[in-house]
């Protein structure tokens, strides 16, 4: 089996994941679009046993049949001919669909294998064939097979090899930007390291991934030839033997069908090109939504105001130890993705935490435990789906989740501002920095002035150390670490009192790394900022935080001063993840790990959420959820049953 | 671990031409991705190599495999000079050293099926073409690299893979060759912390059971600490200091090591240390400093730092660095 699967599955392969063929079920437009084309080939296919009389046939036609209007005997009336529109319609559409179909395989054929072999091999190849596929763009299509056609035999054969050999150059352009797209990636590599040449790796990597943009394509390219072709025959030059809709109009057209006032001679073949036409665009269409399936809960939308219930009672964690002003209070917040055919995924449930003004509070937690989904909450930057069901945020004694889209809006940046994990790559390239810095400011602050904006971003570039001179330049000019303090800048536009770092330092060197958490450590004590650092590093929570909010599936696993999470931590996971984390003191300890993996939102396991992992799990985890039990009055929370007083 | 060398390096040069010569300018600048870099390494034995971002390590990689043309130099694994081989022999040789790479979500062809991944190296070489022992071996290595049972695997798509899992799989893939070297290029860095330690042991693993040489690229040296028998640190297309794990754990004599070291953060908040925190970026390689190519950004440079370009000097007999400064000048 492993040899036959490795065959090229050409029908199947845009429909490589599974559930490609329910989804194009789901998809309207496409499936519109293939009835209509699948009720065109019935026709086409049947039209010996559909049509009621025989076009090709004179015989008891006398010319009183003439453009006779439609009737019981003829549905669609007569042409100027005396024959059948309805039996020409249905035979015409033969000839339709034959000349679309084979024309356009020729191009995709031809288009196609230009493509790969310019894409794939490059140099001096590429750049033939591209500079060729060029200039047989840049000449118009149409008057180009006028031309040839006039001048050689008007025969079907004829039109379909002309209209194929003239229509592949999107289509090569196409393919060709594809197949340099898949090149670059890194499962290309592998298989060279492998040991593949170079056929091997066009047939099972390159192949694969351009048929489903050549099927969606070559649909294109299907009704462009059947258009072509309609207008060769209308203007005269297609083949005369055959009935197609272009011949049909040409006739009515040139034998007087609108002064006789026979709109059905005209109207018929139009709209079976019509038809044609419009289920070939929806197929089109649909199936390229079918390949590339956009979630349509991405866009951000005003959320709806937070459904307060009975508020749960959990334990906020009020630190005695903190004599500073408490700046942002989360309050048992739960935040669901809410989907049409699914449970809600509980994303984050219950979390509750206090920042002081000037603290560094770590967030430490691995993928899917909803720490991101926690922070874009906090400036309501979740996705349409994701809703605040349950708890209160707190900003210096305002309920963020009771504001409306203008009141957040004020509040954003200006009071609370984030720096977006990969925020480094979030930078517009066409646009220099320090216009960017401008842009933050301008959105936020009343400045009226030019001058005044300019020297504020001039200001921020000083705060984080980045040369003036690097003002002007755009981000391309500039390296990870400096894009990264950009970054910064722009969070600090507004002078907020909160920051949010999601994973800030994550794709960075670690010498770069010290410098950006150096960097954010004079800032907050230079600033009296209060910083939230999201991160799933362990050493750097371990080198700058205050205090650190272990999160776990969503929920939390831990809360307390740094030090104690450390050296005296309470809760199962904290324990694992303390061991799993290297540590360059001791070398020679053997790290582990945990074995099994997070928790998906959408199927959450009855009671603790860690229990399936868990060394220490017994039967009450894996049936009742444990509570947020406070120790050493408030100051230390852990959510495990195990530490319950 | 045997004193037989499975892979020699010798004055490995790698320079890529920087822009392009255009009718107006005759661009002759190189960047020295890889240059002049010694490296052994014995059958069994695992090295990590150390570095930032520029440093070379990747491309070091890549051109012990052959994806690249070295410049200048030679490599020799296990006594065949394989600098310059043609086509044919260099498919030869890539049975017998194989990759990991970092990414395991683009490592990986997303249309095809675990067991057509794990079967392509042997597809590509026409090793065992009964289908039968085919499959068989596909199993094996799937299972040798932790994925058991290897029949659920089979038929599933890299799409329904963690990480971890897909990390295993482009590992079996390469164990499926029976490689006697191993080039891991950051092969965790994209995983979970917490999962990351299964991958390693495996590796460890692996070099226990098999006796595969291993070359772990990192820029984190903390997750190899117990793994890797000796450490090499690069800096700008060289090694600045190579060793046992103690001797440069332990005893950094390279003020760079020594400054990396005092930066990867350790998880105690107790043991809060003073970081040496180096300014700028690693310059570029294509317009070199003179002398020490660390002198811009060192602490500790002198005068002739600027003028000098040093060697690796010994330090032990397993230890040597590259400094003017050696055993005279510890950064505090």
């Amino acid at each position: 089996m492993a040899v036959q699967t490795v065959e090229l599955k050409p029908s199947t392969g845009s429909l490589s994941r599974p559930s490609s063929w329910t989804t194009l079920g789901k998809n309207r437009i496409g499936l519109v679009g293939l009835i209509m084309l699948v009720a065109a080939v019935v026709v086409a296919v049947f039209a010996s046993v559909l049509a009621p009389y025989d076009p090709k046939t004179s015989e008891g036609i006398t010319s009183s049949d003439i453009y006779q209007r439609p009737s019981s005997a003829h549905l669609l009336g007569t042409d100027d001919a005396g024959k059948d529109v309805l039996s020409s319609f249905i035979y015409g559409s033969r000839v339709s669909l034959i000349v679309g179909f084979f024309a356009a395989f020729i191009s995709i054929v031809i288009g196609g294998i230009i493509g790969i072999v310019a894409g794939f091999y490059g140099g001096r190849l590429e750049n033939i064939l591209m500079r060729f596929t060029d200039t047989m763009l840049v000449i118009p299509d149409l008057p180009l097979i006028i031309v040839i056609v006039a001048l050689t035999k008007p025969s079907l054969l004829n039109i379909i090899f002309v209209i194929g050999l003239l229509g592949w150059t999107t289509t090569a352009r196409l393919v060709r930007s594809q197949t340099l797209a898949v090149k670059s990636r890194k499962f290309v590599l592998r298989a060279r390291a492998i040991g593949a040449g170079n056929w091997h790796i066009i047939q099972h990597h390159i192949l694969p991934l351009v048929l489903p943009l050549l099927v969606v394509n070559a649909i294109l390219v299907i009704s462009l030839a059947i258009l072509e072709e309609s207008t060769l025959s209308f203007l005269g030059l297609g083949d005369p033997t055959v009935i197609s809709w272009g011949q049909m109009l040409n006739f009515a057209f040139g034998r007087g069908a609108m002064s006789a006032g026979a709109w059905w001679a005209l109207v018929a073949p139009g709209f079976g090109i019509v038809w044609i036409v419009l289920a070939l665009t929806l197929l089109g269409h649909g199936l390229e939504q079918v390949l590339n399936p956009r979630l349509e809960s991405h866009h951000l939308m005003p959320g709806r105001p937070a459904v307060q219930q009975e508020a749960m009672l959990g334990i906020s964690a009020r630190s005695s130890r903190n004599p500073k002003p408490v700046v942002l209070d989360i309050q048992n917040l739960s935040i669901h993705y809410i989907s049409e055919d699914k449970p809600p995924a509980r994303a984050v449930e219950n979390v509750s935490f206090q920042l002081h003004e000037g603290e560094l509070m770590g967030l430490v937690g691995e993928s899917g435990c909803g720490k991101t989904t926690l922070m874009m909450a906090l400036m309501k930057l979740l996705p349409a789906a994701g809703q605040i069901v349950n708890g209160k945020v707190l900003f210096n004694n305002q309920d963020l989740t009771a504001m409306s889209e203008e009141e957040i809006a004020d509040v954003r940046w200006s009071a609370i501002s984030i720096i977006f994990q990969g925020a480094m790559n979030a930078l517009n390239p066409v646009r220099t920095v320090g216009e960017q810095i401008a842009e933050a400011i301008k959105k936020h602050v009343a400045i009226y002035h030019e001058a005044q904006v300019d020297e504020r971003v001039s200001e921020l570039l000083e705060l984080v150390g980045i040369a003036e001179e690097h003002k002007d330049h755009f981000p391309h000019q500039y390296s990870g670490g400096m894009r990264q303090r950009a970054m910064i800048a722009m969070a600090l536009a507004c002078s907020p009192q909160v920051v949010i770092a999601d994973e800030p330092t994550t794709a960075l060197d670690v010498m770069i790394q010290a410098q950006i958490l150096e960097l954010l450590d004079d800032l907050r004590k230079k600033l009296g900022l209060a910083i939230i650092f999201v991160t799933h590093d362990l050493g750097v929570v371990a080198e700058m935080c205050d205090s650190v909010l272990v999160m776990y599936g969503g929920v939390t696993a831990e809360y307390a001063s740094v030090d104690t999470i450390y050296n005296a931590p309470r809760h199962p996971y904290t324990q694992e993840l303390l061991k799993a984390f290297p540590d360059l003191s001791k070398p020679e300890k053997r790290l582990s790990s945990i074995p099994g993996y997070p928790p998906k939102l959408d199927a959450l396991p009855v009671g603790c959420r860690f229990a399936p992992r868990c060394p220490l799990a017994f039967e009450r985890c894996f049936i009742e959820m444990p509570a947020l039990h406070s120790l050493n009055g408030g100051d230390h929370i852990a959510s495990c049953h195990l530490v319950e007083n | 671990m045997s004193n037989d060398f499975i892979l020699e390096v010798k004055n490995l040069k790698k320079y890529f031409q920087a822009g392009r010569p255009s009718w107006f300018s005759l661009n002759e600048d190189y960047i020295h991705a890889v240059d002049d870099v010694d490296l052994q390494l014995r059958r069994g034995e695992v090295i990590a190599l150390v570095g930032e971002s520029g440093c070379g390590k990747s491309t070091l990689s890549l051109t012990l495999m052959g994806l690249e043309k070295a410049t200048e130099g030679s490599i020799i694994f296990e006594g065949k000079d394989i600098t310059h081989i043609d086509d044919r022999q260099r498919k030869k040789i890539r049975q017998r050293i194989q990759m990991v790479f970092q990414d395991p979500y683009e490592s990986l062809n997303p249309t095809q099926t675990i067991e057509e991944i794990v079967t392509e190296p042997l597809i590509v070489h026409g090793i065992s073409p009964n289908l039968d022992e085919r499959r068989e071996r596909v199993r094996r290595a799937l299972e040798d690299a932790g994925l058991k049972p290897a029949e659920s695997y089979l038929h599933r798509f890299p799409h329904q893979l963690s990480g971890g899992q897909r990390q295993r799989v482009v590992i079996a893939g390469a164990l499926v060759l029976e490689p006697h070297l191993l080039l891991a290029d950051e092969p965790v860095s994209m995983l979970d912390v917490s999962i990351r330690a299964e991958i390693i042991n495996l590796l460890a693993d692996l070099r226990k059971s098999r006796g595969i040489s291993v070359i772990f690229i990192t820029h984190d040296l903390g997750t190899v600490g117990y793994f890797a028998d000796r450490v090499a640190v690069m800096y700008l297309g060289r090694i600045v200091e190579i060793g046992t794990m103690t001797d440069v754990l332990k005893n950094p004599q390279h003020p760079y090591t020594q400054a990396l070291l005092s930066v990867i953060p350790v998880p105690n908040p107790r043991l809060r240390k003073k970081r040496i925190i180096l300014q700028g970026e690693t310059p570029n390689p294509i317009d070199l400093p003179s002398g020490c190519r660390f002198h811009p950004r060192c602490p500790v440079a002198i005068d002739i730092c600027k003028q000098n370009d040093p060697d690796l000097i010994r330090v032990s007999e397993t230890h040597q660095a590259a400094c003017l400064l050696l055993n005279k000048v510890t950064v505090t």
